[in-house]
């Protein structure tokens, strides 16, 4: 068939999809009727027989214009019917009820070495700087040293702040600014073989390990774990769960089994972002929880230890149990 | 190596042709996206400094949620592409040619991290140039490419003109030739057509380049179909 009767052929079902595609991607047409001009139901008919049509069309040598045309269609046609539709709110709420606590379960031993390289250094410096104070010298440079005891002295009015940065909303926002882009960062790291992940990880747990340990010291132990034991559970918990991720992603590039390197990267990518997306949430309820719960200085220590235990202990129930027993 | 078209096949047998895009269009789509954030967040911090501490805390979330955020945020919701990429022509797509979707923009955009050590994206410039498809780092583990989106046509219609049929039979590659020159001629000023057209005086006969030109159309016509009516 010459390319001009094939033209003045199909050219109504060609204009008639692409009609289709500008109604699917939302736009409107000035003159528009009433009726779609593709049933729905026949659209990926008619976008098979424009793929033939295109294939014909290069076999058959027609004309550039005429094969760009329908490629442009074709390509419009292919992100129209392949895009993956997202559910928006039901979605999130699978996530929580079931798809968060199933990929925490799944990587379950990634986690535990991410809890051992953050609580190990960070137990360890707890318990042996109150028995060698100077330790916490080599450790921390002094001046963060005696900011974390005037922050949690006699003197502080709300816990845990320097006199000068002394509002919630302000606080909260440092804390999302800090904390989520910690957890990103440490994530992030597992990409160089898992070495970035694992330098923050002893890094964080050296860090908060040798300042409780000099806290402990100095026998402000009560104002402090009264600061820390409301947000400890989420950021904590959400520290480790970076860590996970960064190490899923540093295996995968170390040792990716039967795949190649770039193979087994992006699966184990796509599997951690369920653990980055759920740990960027933990680590915005624990800044909330960290700007306008945890410096109240007017509740009783044995309330605020209550309260976290509680917290740690749901989040762990949560972790273990949620989830299980549900089709997927 | 050179060659930045992709074809990417397809379930129902064909093959989409995508053209990749390389790190210079993306470091300047990166630019422009610099400067916009950096003209929000310094437009924005103005009535944000007389909140005082409020303001301050609201400061540090919208430096958070532009420097993480607003990557994804465009590319899942806003078409493929942040303003800086629009400004640019290019879109992120999967590899195999659907539109990008969450996880795999928030992986990319995570990973930017990674891809801007040393300093000013090291070694995503380094895996861009290792990879068969310009895809840095964080593009490798989210499974994306970066693309030019095809706006403009490339040729036009072939236009009316009288058939003419050749004098003499001419093979596949030499029809394929002419149509192409009458598609492009839409496209191309006409001294260039013209030109082009010069280039086969024994098959367009012709003595000025403008009749070179319509004789070549008129072939093309006959070529495809088009009768004297």
């Amino acid at each position: 068939m010459k390319q001009q009767a094939f033209e003045t052929h199909y050219a109504a079902r060609w204009d008639a999809f692409a009609d289709w595609l500008k109604r699917a991607g939302g736009q409107r047409t000035k003159t528009q009727p009433a009726e779609p001009a593709i049933d729905p139901m026949q659209v990926p008919a008619r976008y098979r027989e424009l793929c033939q049509h295109l294939a014909l069309a290069r076999d058959r040598q027609y004309s550039a214009d005429l094969i760009e045309r329908l490629s442009r269609l074709a390509l419009a046609g292919h992100q129209a019917l392949y895009a993956a539709r997202s559910r928006g709110l039901e979605r999130v709420w699978q996530f929580l009820r079931s798809g968060f606590p199933r990929a925490v379960r799944r990587d379950v031993r990634f986690v535990v070495l991410a809890a051992l390289l953050f609580f190990g250094p960070l137990l360890v410096l707890t318990f042996a700087i109150p028995e060698h104070p100077d330790f916490a010298y080599v450790v921390l440079p002094a001046k963060v040293l005696d900011d974390v005891q005037e922050m949690y002295g006699e003197a502080a009015k709300t816990l845990g702040r320097k006199r000068e940065a002394d509002t919630d909303v302000a606080m909260f926002g440092f804390y999302i600014f800090n904390n989520v882009r910690i957890g990103f960062q440490t994530f992030a790291g597992g990409l160089v073989f898992g070495l970035g992940t694992i330098f923050y990880l002893l890094y964080n747990g050296v860090f908060i390990g040798a300042i409780t340990g000099h806290i402990i010291h100095s026998g402000l132990a009560t104002q402090f774990f009264s600061f820390t034991s409301g947000h400890s559970a989420f950021e904590l918990g959400a520290i480790c769960l970076s860590g996970a991720a960064g190490l899923k992603l540093g295996h995968a590039v170390l040792a990716p089994g039967q795949l190649k390197r770039a193979a087994a990267l992006r699966a184990a990518a796509a599997e951690a972002v369920p653990l980055v997306a759920g740990l960027a949430g933990m680590l915005l309820v624990a800044a909330a929880i960290e700007a306008f719960w945890s410096p109240r200085t007017f509740l009783l220590p044995v309330v605020k230890y209550a309260v976290g235990g509680t917290l740690w202990l749901l989040l762990l129930l949560y972790f273990t149990f949620a989830g299980r027993g549900r089709a997927a | 190596m050179l060659d930045t078209a992709r074809e990417i096949p397809t379930p129902e047998g064909i093959e989409l042709n995508l053209r990749l895009a390389g790190p210079v269009a993306r470091a300047l789509a990166w630019a422009v996206d610099l400067l916009l954030r950096v003209a929000v967040f310094g437009v924005l911090s103005i009535p944000l400094a007389m909140l005082g501490n409020v303001g301050g805390g609201i400061y540090l979330i919208l430096w958070f949620a532009l420097e993480w955020l607003y990557p994804t945020a465009f590319e899942v919701y806003f078409g493929g592409a942040t303003p800086g990429k629009r400004a640019l022509a290019l879109m992120v797509l999967h590899s195999d040619g659907t539109p990008v979707g969450l996880p795999a923009s928030l992986t990319r955009n995570l990973l930017r991290a990674v891809d801007f050590l040393p300093f000013l994206y090291g070694f995503g410039l380094l895996a861009m140039l290792l990879s068969r498809d310009f895809q840095r780092l964080g593009d490798i583990a989210a499974g994306t490419v970066v693309v030019y989106r095809e706006l403009d046509l490339q040729h036009g219609a072939i236009p009316l003109a009288v058939p003419l049929q050749p004098a003499r039979p001419l093979s596949a590659a030499e029809q394929r030739t002419l149509l192409d020159l009458a598609a492009r001629s839409q496209v191309l000023t006409p001294e260039r057509a013209q030109e082009l057209a010069s280039l086969a005086p024994r098959l367009t006969g012709a003595r000025d380049d403008a009749a070179a030109l319509g004789r070549v159309l008129s072939i093309a016509n006959y070529l495809i179909g088009r009768r004297p009516q």
